[in-house]
C-alpha cells in the first residue's frame, strides 16, 4: 500500500515494512536525480539536434554508440522506469478497488515495463549501428 | 481545508502528469529503439514525426515534465524540512511562478520551431 506520509519520520512510522520505506526514499532520491538527468537530456538533445532540425538516423546512431551517452541514457532509462512504475503502482493501489483488477493491471504494467527496459538496454549495449563515414 | 484547495490540485496534477509522462516514455523508448531497424526505416519514422501533431505533443510533454519536476521538488521540501508542510500553499504558488519563468521561454522556443520554421 502506498505510503501517505508527509515527513520522513512519519513515513518510517507508517510503512508496513522496510521495502515500502525504501521505495518512499527511492522516489525522493530518484526524483532529484531525474530533474537534473532529464534537464541535461533535453538540453543536449535540443542543442545536438538543433530542435529536431538535424534529427536523422546518423545523429541518433552516433549518440547511441557513444559510451558516455550509453551510461547516461541507461541510468535515465532505469531511474525513469523505476520511478514511473512505482508511481503508477501507488495510483493503482489508491484507485483500483477490486483486488483482482489490481493484480491484472499491475501484471500488465510490470510486463510492459520489463520488455521496454530490455528493448532499451539492447538498443544501447547490444547493437552495432551503421555509422556515417 | 484540504479538498478543493491548492494541496489537492497539486496532488492530482502530479499523478495525472506522472501517468502521462510514463505513457510518453513507453512510446519514446520504442521509437528510439527502432533505430535498430536501420536508416531506411528510422528516417521514414522521423519524417513522419515532423508532423506538427507530434511537435505540439512534445511541447505538451515538456509542459507536464516541468510541472512534475517543480512540484516534485515541492514535495521533497515538504518531506525533509521542518517548515515545508506549513508553507505548502506558498510553495505551490512558488512552483507556478517558477513554471511561468522557466516555461515561457522554453515553450515559446519549442513552438516557434514547430511552426513557421523558427530560424
Amino acid at each position: 500500500m502506498a505510503l501517505r506520509a508527509r515527513r520522513f519520520e512519519e513515513a518510517k512510522r507508517l510503512s508496513s515494512n522496510n521495502l515500502e520505506l525504501a521505495w518512499w526514499v527511492f522516489m525522493r532520491v530518484s526524483g532529484v536525480l531525474l530533474v537534473f538527468l532529464v534537464l541535461g537530456h533535453l538540453y543536449f538533445r535540443a542543442v545536438a539536434f538543433n530542435f529536431h532540425r538535424d534529427l536523422t538516423y546518423d545523429v541518433v546512431a552516433q549518440n547511441l554508440s557513444s559510451v558516455t551517452w550509453k551510461f547516461y541514457n541507461w541510468l535515465l532509462l532505469f531511474l525513469a522506469f523505476l520511478h514511473g512504475t512505482n508511481g503508477l503502482r501507488y495510483v493503482i493501489d489508491d484507485h483500483v478497488a477490486s483486488a483482482r483488477l489490481r493484480i491484472w493491471t499491475k501484471t500488465i504494467l510490470y510486463t510492459l515495463v520489463f520488455f521496454l527496459v530490455v528493448l532499451g538496454t539492447i538498443s544501447l549495449w547490444g547493437w552495432n549501428y551503421q555509422l556515417p563515414r | 481545508m484540504y479538498r478543493g484547495r491548492e494541496g489537492q490540485w497539486a496532488f492530482y496534477l502530479h499523478r495525472i502528469s506522472g501517468i502521462a509522462i510514463l505513457l510518453f516514455l513507453l512510446l519514446h523508448v520504442t521509437e528510439i529503439s527502432s533505430a535498430m531497424f536501420g536508416p531506411k526505416w528510422f528516417n521514414a519514422l522521423l519524417a513522419f514525426e515532423e508532423n506538427p501533431f507530434f511537435g505540439v505533443g512534445l511541447v505538451i510533454v515538456a509542459a507536464l515534465v516541468l510541472y512534475h519536476a517543480l512540484n516534485g521538488l515541492r514535495i521533497i521540501l515538504m518531506d525533509f524540512t521542518s517548515w515545508g508542510v506549513r508553507s505548502q500553499r506558498q510553495l505551490w504558488y512558488a512552483v507556478w511562478t517558477l513554471y511561468v519563468l522557466l516555461g515561457a521561454p522554453l515553450f515559446y522556443t519549442m513552438l516557434s520551431h514547430v511552426f513557421g520554421g523558427g530560424e
